[in-house]
């Protein structure tokens, strides 16, 4: 309630009291001189008051049951938002630690080509006899480009 | 009388108090993009030279590969703690 966050608790507290003690004026002190005299009134306004006051003590209650919700959710994200950093951390250290195995490998592989394959007698034959055929190449390096075609 | 009207009026005005949850960033090397395959260069190449751009491809290939997952990962993990925040 918007007016809740402009009259402070106490003055809340304060109309509800009101409310009472001139509800018990206009209705059980009637006996009084000066109660007497403007009876009536008490007994409209202090009612009036009374239930402003009962509105205002639901709403203060209501309000201040959202307020502990409102911290509660705060909490929570902000739990939520420490463990996503921590999974976020998880993850790029997964995945820096998967390609770093993967980019060794094939340079591993690249390199076992390089000092051991070409050495081989029947390798050396065939590079010498057989170079790949320029069609070939070029087939190849169109397929390395697929991704180009889906783009257009 | 007419205060007491206003200030009746005004007392059912609600406020609202977002409990915003920030969007979760995703980590930096699932936002690298792959690298483009490798061709072969020349007219006349050596099978072992195919071979080499082929074993290439492939570990760029299986790197593309751990992005993926490491996106999926990442989805289905943020998801879960997106999720528990109720």
């Amino acid at each position: 309630m918007f007016i809740l966050s402009i009259l402070p608790e106490a003055a809340i507290h304060i109309i509800f009291g009101l409310g009472i003690l001139g509800t018990i004026a206009g209705f059980v002190l009637g006996f009084i001189p000066f109660v007497k005299t403007y009876k009536l009134a008490i007994q409209v306004i202090s009612l009036l008051v009374l239930v402003l006051g009962v509105y205002l003590e639901g709403g203060l209650a209501d309000y201040k049951e959202w307020e502990l919700r409102v911290k509660e959710m705060e909490a929570k994200v902000a739990q939520a938002e420490a463990q996503s950093a921590n999974k976020n951390i998880e993850i790029q250290e997964k995945i820096v630690e998967k390609t770093k195995v993967v980019r060794e490998k094939g340079k591993d592989i690249i390199k076992y080509v390089d000092k051991e394959v070409i050495k081989k007698e029947e390798v050396i034959k065939y590079i010498e006899n057989c170079p790949v055929p320029k069609e070939i190449i070029d087939l190849h390096n169109q397929a390395t480009e697929l991704n180009k075609a889906a783009t257009k | 009388m007419k205060y007491l009207l206003i200030l009746l009026l005004l007392a059912g005005c609600t406020t609202t108090v977002p409990v915003k949850q920030k969007f979760p960033n995703a980590t930096p090397e699932l936002m690298k993009k792959c690298e483009n395959l490798k061709k072969i260069e020349g007219d006349k190449v050596a099978i072992t030279e195919m071979l080499k751009v082929i074993v290439y491809n492939y570990s760029l290939y299986h790197e593309c590969s751990t992005k993926v997952d490491g996106w999926q990962d990442w989805y289905n993990e943020q998801k879960k703690i997106f999720d528990s925040v109720k």
